[in-house]
């Protein structure tokens, strides 16, 4: 909503200042969301008067001027003709900045002195073309005047951001009263002196309503012989500059008041209007109609139309019709001034795609006592500037007058709910400022009515919202509740999570965050099997683009996107994490499951470049790294890693599936070049993903800790020579299925494959470290345990050692 | 035997006087006082002697492996310290290359300012809420009091899912749901991804937000005041201005939005609080009755506030960042900052 602070100044008498105002506006929940002072930065643009004009010596088109600025005397070269000696006009000294950043700036023109420029008003923004420059009346103003001020123009434009509750702000008027109830001042409400012709006004038109429920007011007057015309300069300026173009005399007039009074008016004309007639009723399914921008509109059952005795003329509310707009050879109008539900006018112009000020106002509802006082104020305006003559008399049809109920109020309550202690008699002040109805019982309860204008208020907790905002939110004291401890403990779904955040960022990995929805052929590129769960995926019925139409089954796609889009800005060392929830549709009426997953993708390097190392490269040791230090730090033991069963999108020789007990908690692996093609992604990307729901299915809360042993190790050294397609950790399990008690440790520390190591086989280097808990261990009680272990490894592995 | 003793000696004094390394001098006390050592040799002679000159000799004998060891320990230490001021004067390093370190990890800002802002809450006494962003229809709006085709509606662009479903457009809905769960006291905070369908320089499709819901006997709306400057305080610096102004939400009466002074300019007036020295951070209010009557809660004996915010918002103001879509390009240059 646009309103200007001369324009609320008109109706309330304030002494703020334009800031002042601003500020008051904003704390009453009115926000000014900017604000524009009309001719700021234009003091320098002065009344000047042209003593001297003579021809420029080096230029046919120019003349030297001598021009008096009320305290000195200037030289000025102007290249405008309409003016002469003599003339009062406006002159822009140096300093001054016009529109568009025109500074003003002494300088010669063909070798003559010019301290200034006469302007036209096109160059002040006045006007959209000028022919040439402004020449005001003589003596307009003192000479040295600055022209906005003389010709009125000082004003400030607030733009105020309406909250969709205060439809009864959508006017001059409605916010000037809520101006008023702050300060406790008298709205002035503009007085209309009606002048009538003899004719009665029902003896020419007639109107009927035939859905009260939809329309339950109606009024409309009847003017004949006026003159459609171009407005008067002061209705243009205000329009102009709130927004709003000018069209003609009558036009403007409603909407003029629209803005004013908040009654969205419409002008027929009424020589157009079949047997002078208006019916109000519900549109036939698929009935045609133009509306005046010159769209033809198919309407529904459920639209209102305004009709006269053969035809539609308007969509209530919304818009009137090509068939019966004002023209300029228009001589009689009627003019309309109506109440329609607000339901009605939202399906209408939200199926239309048709959103005006009228319907928005509708929308949001209006004063259904408003009606006809707005017509009698538009319909006096127009003979004032239109001329004809208005008939006698209001045809208001208004068949159950509506009537607002009175609210229990209970002023006590009002205190106890905002933290404040007002006195009784200052909070049915503040309602009775804002016109509500207040009476006062002997038994001490009040009830309250407000104003037909406050729709939005219902309620006792509405009334309390209003003493909260007319007092003050600045004036209410910040306390600390007194309430009962609740706190509980994070659960162990968010405790996990935090942790978790903090040991992947700990181990060098970045979030990520990406959005939810993905395209739907992730899928596909994926290389996910037709019957793969992940494919049925949840679809938004409105996304904004197609790549953002469905909600993600797993998080891969996110991220490798990501990785892609970093690796062509150059980022080629990655190590990146994402832990958010996928969608999964439920079954049947069930809602959809939001598990938390976790993924990592990395790449590059291992460590950084460095002076003083070979520059690594990440496999996938360091990805299955990562998770062993999740599992670990979770402490879920029983874990295999089996590559019998591997993920589509994995490279089928270097993944695996991480199976607790039987159940697959995630899997880990190279990204399959397929894959990594489609993801157009330069470089091999090692992931993982974690189920984190099984995560902490699985997770051991108590962890067991032991004290350590204090008797000296010793540790043994085996080099196997095994076939390459035997698991090395069998070798490992073995070794720990004998449950010898003095085996501290076992670790492999080297594999070998090449020189010296046949064909099909590798060399694997195993290190276990011995030591008991009771006693330092002989040498010879180790060797032999080891002997033994070897023994066994032979023996139930089938291999040799080297 | 004398003579020999004092032979040993000067013999001793003089190897151990020349000798040049530490080694040397550990080989010279192997030599004299080793098991086969030339000292413990005659001193093995001692029995051989006269039961009366015995002690006297074997006096002589301690004097100079006394002397002997005190001279080698001197040699020795001086010969250590020698050695290490040699390997000191000879070994150099650049200090300037770089040192090693493992590629950093960070966590997003969105994470970061969610644990601030919970870790706030939990140290007065609001514990975290969760519940799902795909919603229904009731729990999103009608239960918090936006009826089917009310203009309110227009305020949040909704992406619909079947059946009823929605992408929730805020995080209210979990308050709907912890009511319905638990009586009251209630004190929670629910942070969350939300969706509206709108995407420009300021708005994304998906973003986040923090919902504060505290319900009890006797809740003020000064008490919501209170908690909320607390809580700005703690987040932006001691003594950050805040001011409350009236809004609008369907699912709060009174309503307010709540500003803090320009963190950027301290209230002076700047860019990014378009002049105004405020910034609006959070939107508040007292739970509208209307709300309480879809949880069945009684209005008449229980009050409370709500509020909720926008993690971007605070995110971007907290670290200067102009530009909201950096947050979900996940360009690793930028994350790696926090
Ligand atoms: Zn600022």
């Amino acid at each position: 909503m646009n309103v200007t602070y001369n324009w609320l100044k008109e109706f309330v008498d304030f002494d703020e200042t334009p800031d002042e105002l601003a500020a008051l506006l904003t704390m009453l929940g009115l926000e000014v969301e900017s604000m524009e002072k009309l001719g700021a930065g234009m003091d320098d643009v002065v009344v000047a008067l042209v003593e001297e004009k003579r021809q420029h010596p080096n230029a046919d088109k120019l003349s030297l001027c001598r021009v008096n600025n009320g305290t000195e005397v200037l030289d000025v070269v102007c290249g405008a003709q309409n003016f002469k000696q003599g003339d009062t006009v406006v002159l822009a000294q140096t300093g001054a900045v016009l529109p568009g950043d025109f500074k003003i700036k002494r300088s010669k023109i063909r070798g003559e002195e010019s301290c200034g420029m006469l302007c036209s008003e096109k160059e002040l923004g006045l006007a959209e073309e000028s022919a040439g420059i402004i020449v005001l009346p003589p003596a307009f103003a003192p000479l040295g005047t600055p022209i906005f001020a003389a010709l009125g123009l000082k004003d400030t434009l607030f733009e105020i951001g309406l909250t969709p509750n205060r439809s009864d702000c959508l006017s001059v008027i409605g916010i000037a009263r809520d101006i008023a109830a702050k300060l406790g001042l008298k709205v002035k409400y503009p007085q209309t002196a009606l002048v009538e012709g003899p004719e009665a006004v029902g003896s020419v038109i007639g109107v009927t309503i035939e859905n009260p429920d939809i329309c339950p007011r109606y009024a409309a007057r009847y003017i004949s012989g006026c003159t459609i015309a171009p407005s008067p300069e002061w209705l243009v300026k205000r329009l102009n500059a709130i927004g709003i173009r000018s069209i003609n005399n009558v036009v403007d007039v409603t909407n003029l008041v629209m803005m004013e009074v908040g009654q969205p008016l419409h002008a027929f004309d009424c020589d157009r209007l079949s047997e002078k007639r208006i019916v109000v009723r519900a549109a036939g399914d698929g009935e045609l109609f133009t509306t005046l921008d010159n769209q033809p509109r198919v309407l529904t059952a459920g639209d209102l139309v305004i009709c006269d005795a053969e035809r539609p003329v308007a969509l209530a509310g919304v818009m009137g019709g090509l068939n019966s707009e004002i023209e300029g050879t228009t001589t009689t109008i009627l003019l309309e001034s109506a109440f329609f539900k607000p339901a009605a006018i939202r399906k209408t112009a939200k199926r239309l795609g048709l959103h005006t000020e009228s319907s928005h106002r509708f929308e949001r509802g209006i004063d259904i006592d408003n009606v006809t006082r707005a017509l009698d104020r538009a319909a006096s305006l127009i003979v004032e500037l239109a001329g004809g003559v208005m008939a006698l008399g209001c045809l208001d049809v208004y068949p159950g007058k509506s009537e607002r109920a009175a609210i229990p109020f209970r002023p006590e309550k009002a205190n106890e709910l905002i933290g404040i202690n007002l006195e009784r008699q200052l909070i049915i002040d503040i309602l009775t400022r804002l016109e509500c109805l207040v009476t006062e019982c002997p038994d001490g309860s009040v009830t309250v009515i407000p104003p037909h204008y406050r729709i939005d208020i219902e309620r006792e907790i509405d009334l309390i919202e209003e003493i909260a905002r007319l007092n003050g939110y600045d004036k209410i004291p910040a306390t600390m509740p007194v309430a009962r401890v609740v706190s509980d403990r994070p659960t162990r779904h968010q405790e996990i999570e935090k942790q978790l955040r903090n040991l992947l960022v700990n181990n060098g990995m970045t979030e990520i965050i990406n959005f939810s929805f993905t395209a739907p052929e992730a899928a596909g590129k994926l290389l996910l099997n037709d019957n793969d769960p992940r494919r049925l995926a949840i679809r938004l019925a409105n996304p904004l683009v197609d790549e953002q139409s469905v909600m993600r089954t797993t998080l891969l796609p996110g991220l490798l996107e990501t990785t892609a889009k970093n690796m062509s800005f150059r980022s080629l060392d990655l190590k990146l994490f994402e832990m958010r929830r996928v969608y999964l549709p439920g079954e049947g009426e069930d809602m959809p499951h939001e598990p938390l997953c976790i993924v990592g993708a990395l790449s590059g390097s291992r460590d950084g470049d460095g002076w003083s190392r070979p520059n690594e490269l990440v496999d996938f040791y360091d990805a299955k790294g990562i998770v062993e230090t999740v599992l670990d730090f979770l402490d879920i033991g029983g874990v295999t890693w089996v590559n019998d069963n591997p993920e589509p999108y994995f490279h089928p020789g270097k993944s695996c599936r991480i199976l607790a007990g039987r159940d697959c908690i995630g899997s880990v692996g190279e990204l399959h070049p397929t894959v990594q093609k489609n993801f157009e992604i330069e470089k091999p990307v090692f992931c993982f993903e974690l189920d984190f729901e099984k995560l902490v299915k699985y997770s051991r809360t108590k962890k067991t800790i032991t004290a350590p042993s204090r008797f000296p190790d010793s540790t043994r050294d085996i080099a196997l020579l095994i076939p390459d397609e035997l698991a090395a950790a069998k070798i490992v399990d073995c070794i720990k299925a004998e449950k010898a008690k003095e085996i501290e440790h076992v670790q492999i520390f080297d594999v070998y494959r090449g020189k010296g190591v046949a064909e099909g086989y590798k060399s694997v280097a195993v290190r276990i470290r011995y030591r008991s808990f009771e006693r330092t261990l002989a040498d010879e009680e180790i060797s032999s345990l080891h002997n033994k272990i070897v023994a066994s490894l032979t023996d139930k592995l089938q291999i040799t050692v080297r | 035997m004398r003579e020999q003793l004092e032979q040993l000696r000067t013999g001793a004094l003089q190897s151990i006087a020349t000798a040049a390394s530490v080694e040397q001098l550990q080989e010279i006390r192997i030599n004299l006082l080793g098991r086969k050592g030339e000292l413990t040799a005659l001193m093995k002679g001692l029995g051989s002697l006269d039961a009366s000159e015995r002690p006297i000799v074997g006096q002589l004998v301690n004097t100079v492996r006394d002397v002997i060891e005190s001279a080698l320990g001197g040699a020795i230490k001086a010969a250590e310290e020698k050695a290490i001021a040699v390997r000191l004067q000879s070994e150099r390093i650049d200090t300037s290359l770089p040192g090693r370190h493992p590629l950093k990890g960070t966590k997003h800002p969105i994470s970061l300012v969610i644990e601030e802002i919970c870790s706030i809450f939990a140290g007065l006494g609001f514990s975290v809420a969760e519940g799902p962003e795909i919603e229904h229809d009731w729990y999103n709006f009608e239960a918090l009091n936006f009826p089917p085709e009310h203009p309110a509606r227009d305020m949040q662009d909704t992406f619909f899912v079947e059946n009823n479903l929605l992408l929730r457009t805020h995080t209210s809905p979990v308050q709907i749901r912890t009511m319905l769960k638990q009586k009251p006291p209630v004190r929670i905070i629910a942070p969350g991804t939300v969706y509206r369908c709108d995407s420009d320089a300021t708005h994304s499709p998906m973003f986040h937000q923090i919902e504060g819901l505290m319900v009890d006997s006797g809740v003020t709306f000064g008490d919501l005041k209170g908690i909320l400057t607390v809580f700005t305080n703690q987040l932006f610096g001691q003594k950050t201005g805040v001011r409350l102004r009236p809004s609008y939400f369907p699912f709060t009466e009174p309503s307010a939005e709540v500003d803090i002074a320009c963190v950027i300019c301290g209230g002076k007036g700047c860019r990014v609080c378009k002049n105004s020295g405020w910034l609006e951070i959070l939107g508040a209010g007292m739970v509208d009755p209307e709300v309480y009557r879809h949880v069945q809660y009684d209005a008449e004996d229980i009050s409370g506030f709500a509020f909720g915010m926008g993690i971007e918002r605070i995110a971007m103001l907290k670290y200067g960042i102009s530009d909201m879509r950096l947050l979900f390009e996940n360009d690793v240059r930028f994350l790696r900052q926090f």
